[in-house]
């Protein structure tokens, strides 16, 4: 073959250009540190990525959503705390007198007492975070008015958790302190006792009972009081159930999280100790490429003729 | 016979020697233009004869000069540049759309998508707050902007593409003028009984450089002139008349549009004009700059832009779907969220006259009929749901996330395919330039030889007029 001084030209300009795209890629990768810098390096791995991402930021959402819940739940979980707190005082008020008095001044101390008492659970009731009613379900209005009335709704504010699973972050005050949306009928006799139990209307019908000394009633208060504390209770238990399972649920979420990045960067982050002895291989056979092109360009015969 | 036998032999030589001194120097001077194909003279001895009485040849003469030449390559070169030329359209066209869709390096659509459905997320942990209404309502402005701003850059690269049809004719055009003229010049050079090399070089230089351009088959006449017709089979340069190729506005865009025959061709005339849009680019638009551009105008942005709609009008019809279901804060039902009549990538945006309140983030529960109850939540939690759900779309059935990742993906594989092909078309016409070169170009030691050497020659030649001279001295002397 025939070789001339522009074929040799041409051959040195493509295979410099070739080498130093090979060395421009190499130095892309170690400057952003990334494997794949556009979805045409290497679009398979690209779509793999993408998908990797949308998972954590899924993940992230899902953490972000479990964050806000437990908020909910932790105050939620509180307040149920002083309920319960406070039924223990009903609870005692109510069994001082199962055998009822007639001394006034005990009567008016027992039914200050328990108005009080009643007072705070109403209270405790209208809990909010925010402008957000925690027993109030959808209602962003106050859902107990001073006499223990519920105006919210049954509804539980839920959050997704992962994906297609949702959680309740809130508790039915209605179901909580009156046995329903609406009241639950207060038990007497053979129904004393029994769930669910109205709790603001029962201390009201053991109040009367204790003015008007009526024993049998006093008796009957007593059963509902231990019911409703039973009831409060119940739903404290469940609480901490959520709250375990979000926990639990935050727990899985993370370590799937760091799978996934560890995959991902497996994936896209660069190796700097081969991606840099590339680089040097390649430097050195550039070099060896310019010195070679230098010398041989430089040869003709124009030289030596005189 | 007699001495000056001797000065017609030296005088052959030094004419002979003279001429391939001047075809070295052409060469020399033309080591670097394109094209060009190196000549040598090719010397023969003169007739022989026999009056000195033995048979002897009467000197040299040049028997023609030849350009080194394989059409054979030529034609491979064409073929190769017409291809190449493509690839290369096709692949920075897409090198200018792959950035929108590099979802790697940048936030784009599918970061725009993924924090459209947090937001729903985030407001049903609190559906009555307005930071988060606020929120969702700038992140779905965020949304549609990405959108337009998609389908704009898309739109774009089309336009552009679109645009540059106009000058590749007429650069088609120019061409096939000069060719038309190289082709006149070859006939008269011919009539005057010499060798064209030069403006052969040209014809074919000028063949290499229609064929970047567009999809040609060329006829050689036994004459050296060359006839060029498209893809189609219209004739662009026949003989000494050419056509104008030139674009002419169309319902989708330019048409492309050859006019008739002549020299100058008649003007153009639209209406009557054959449309070669269809065939100008090759069968598929395979071959030539000109069907890189129709694929990127005609087939690669549709695809993309197609792709893009399919996306905007199922999150469009399904997000309005369940929002208009849903009760807003002011109490209002059945509003849009998305304008139902955008349904594209272009004309996608927000209802109008919606504001945060008109969020509908309540839906009606069994205590909860007609949601008054601002806590309402239950319906940001089946829109945000829509993220998971699958669509039934163009290649399958995929979430909006997946659609949008493979789509992805598509535009990496498209764009790598074509830079292969460039690759590969590239390092393919380097080999036959490498081919042509050696064959035809000029290598310099090679004519400095030559030089030396014709140069000794004429000196020699030389050196017999002398040694001529020198016995008409001798013999003059002898009569004096």
């Amino acid at each position: 073959m025939r070789i001339t001084q522009g074929m040799t030209a041409e051959n040195a300009i493509y295979n410099l250009q070739q080498q130093r795209s090979v060395m421009e890629t190499l130095q892309e990768q170690i400057s952003s540190g990334l494997m794949v810098n556009r979805p045409s390096d290497d679009p398979l791995t690209s779509r793999q990525l993408l998908d990797l991402e949308s998972q954590i930021a899924a993940g992230d959402q899902y953490t972000s959503n479990i964050t806000k819940g437990e908020l909910l739940l932790n105050l939620t979980n509180t307040a149920l705390g002083s309920m319960s707190g406070l039924m223990q005082q009903v609870k005692k008020v109510a069994g001082d007198l199962v055998s009822g008095s007639t001394d006034s001044n005990v009567i008016s101390g027992a039914v200050s007492n328990l108005t009080q008492l009643k007072q705070q659970l109403v209270d405790l009731g209208n809990t909010r975070v925010g402008n957000q009613y925690i027993f109030a379900g959808f209602s962003n209005s106050q859902p107990f008015d001073a006499a223990g009335n519920f105006s919210g709704t049954e509804d539980a504010l839920s959050v997704e958790i992962a994906q297609g699973s949702r959680m309740a972050t809130t508790v039915a005050g209605g179901s909580l302190l009156r046995g329903g949306a609406t009241p639950a009928p207060v038990g007497s006799g053979a129904t004393a006792g029994s769930s669910p139990v109205d709790v603001l209307g029962s201390i009201d019908a053991l109040i009367s009972a204790i003015s008007s000394n009526n024993t049998t009633a006093i008796s009957d208060g007593v059963k509902n009081m231990k019911a409703a504390a039973d009831q409060i209770a119940a739903s404290q238990a469940d609480v901490a159930g959520r709250l375990v399972r979000m926990d639990n649920m935050k727990g899985m979420i993370a370590d799937n999280q760091n799978t996934l990045k560890g995959i991902y960067g497996d994936l896209q982050n660069v190796d700097y100790a081969r991606a840099g002895i590339q680089l040097s291989q390649q430097t050195n056979a550039f070099n060896a490429a310019l010195a070679t092109t230098a010398k041989l360009t430089q040869l003709s015969l124009l030289d030596y003729m005189r | 016979m007699g001495i000056s036998t001797i000065f017609d032999i030296a005088s052959s030589g030094i004419a002979a020697q003279r001429l391939a001194i001047e075809v070295t120097g052409e060469n020399i001077a033309n080591v670097n233009t394109t094209g060009y194909s190196r000549q040598e003279v090719v010397l023969e001895n003169r007739p022989v004869n026999s009056a000195s009485g033995v048979p002897l040849g009467g000197g040299v003469q040049v028997q023609t000069v030849r350009r080194a030449y394989d059409g054979m390559l030529q034609q491979q070169i064409v073929n190769g540049n017409a291809t190449y030329q493509q690839n290369l359209t096709r692949q920075k066209a897409l090198e200018q759309i792959q950035p929108a869709f590099n979802e790697l390096a940048s936030d784009g659509l599918g970061q725009a998508m993924e924090n459209f459905f947090g937001a729903w997320q985030d407001l049903s942990a609190n559906p009555a707050g307005s930071a988060e209404r606020q929120a969702l309502l700038s992140r779905s402005q965020t949304l549609v902007d990405t959108f337009h701003q998609m389908n704009q850059s898309l739109s774009t690269v089309a336009n552009t593409a679109d645009n540059n049809l106009a000058g590749v004719s007429a650069e088609v055009t120019d061409h096939a003028r000069t060719l038309a003229l190289v082709n006149s010049q070859i006939l008269t050079t011919n009539s005057l009984g010499g060798t064209p090399n030069e403006l052969l070089d040209q014809r074919d230089l000028l063949l290499r450089q229609i064929s970047e351009k567009v999809g040609i088959t060329t006829t050689l006449a036994s004459d050296g002139t060359a006839s060029v017709a498209l893809a189609g089979g219209e004739q662009l340069v026949s003989g000494t008349s050419y056509s104008t190729l030139y674009t002419s506005a169309g319902a989708t865009g330019n048409q492309i549009r050859i006019s008739g025959l002549g020299s100058p061709p008649p003007a153009n005339n639209p209406a009557s004009d054959a449309d070669v849009s269809a065939t100008v680019g090759g069968s598929g638009n395979s071959l030539g700059e000109i069907g890189g551009l129709l694929q990127v105008r005609d087939s690669i942005v549709p695809g993309y832009l197609g792709k893009l709609n399919e996306m905007a009008t199922n999150l469009v019809s399904s997000v309005n779907a369940l929002h208009t279901a849903g009760y807003g804060l002011d109490g209002s039902t059945g509003n849009n969220f998305f304008a139902p009549a955008g349904t594209g990538a272009a004309s996608i945006e927000l209802a109008a006259g919606f504001s945060a309140a008109k969020i509908a983030a309540a839906f009606p529960t069994a205590t909860d009929p007609a949601p008054t109850s601002t806590g309402n939540n239950a319906n940001t939690l089946r829109i945000a749901a829509i993220q998971q759900t699958g669509f039934a779309f163009s290649t399958g059935s995929a979430t909006l996330d997946g659609f949008y990742s493979s789509m992805v993906g598509g535009v990496g594989i498209d764009t790598e395919g074509a830079r292969n092909l460039t690759g590969q078309g590239a390092s393919f016409l380097k080999q036959l330039n490498a081919l042509r070169e050696s064959n035809s170009a000029v290598s310099l030691d090679e004519e400095l030889t030559n030089l030396t050497r014709y140069q000794r020659a004429f000196q020699g030649s030389a050196k017999v007029i002398n040694a001529a001279t020198d016995m008409l001295d001798v013999v003059l002397g002898l009569v004096r």
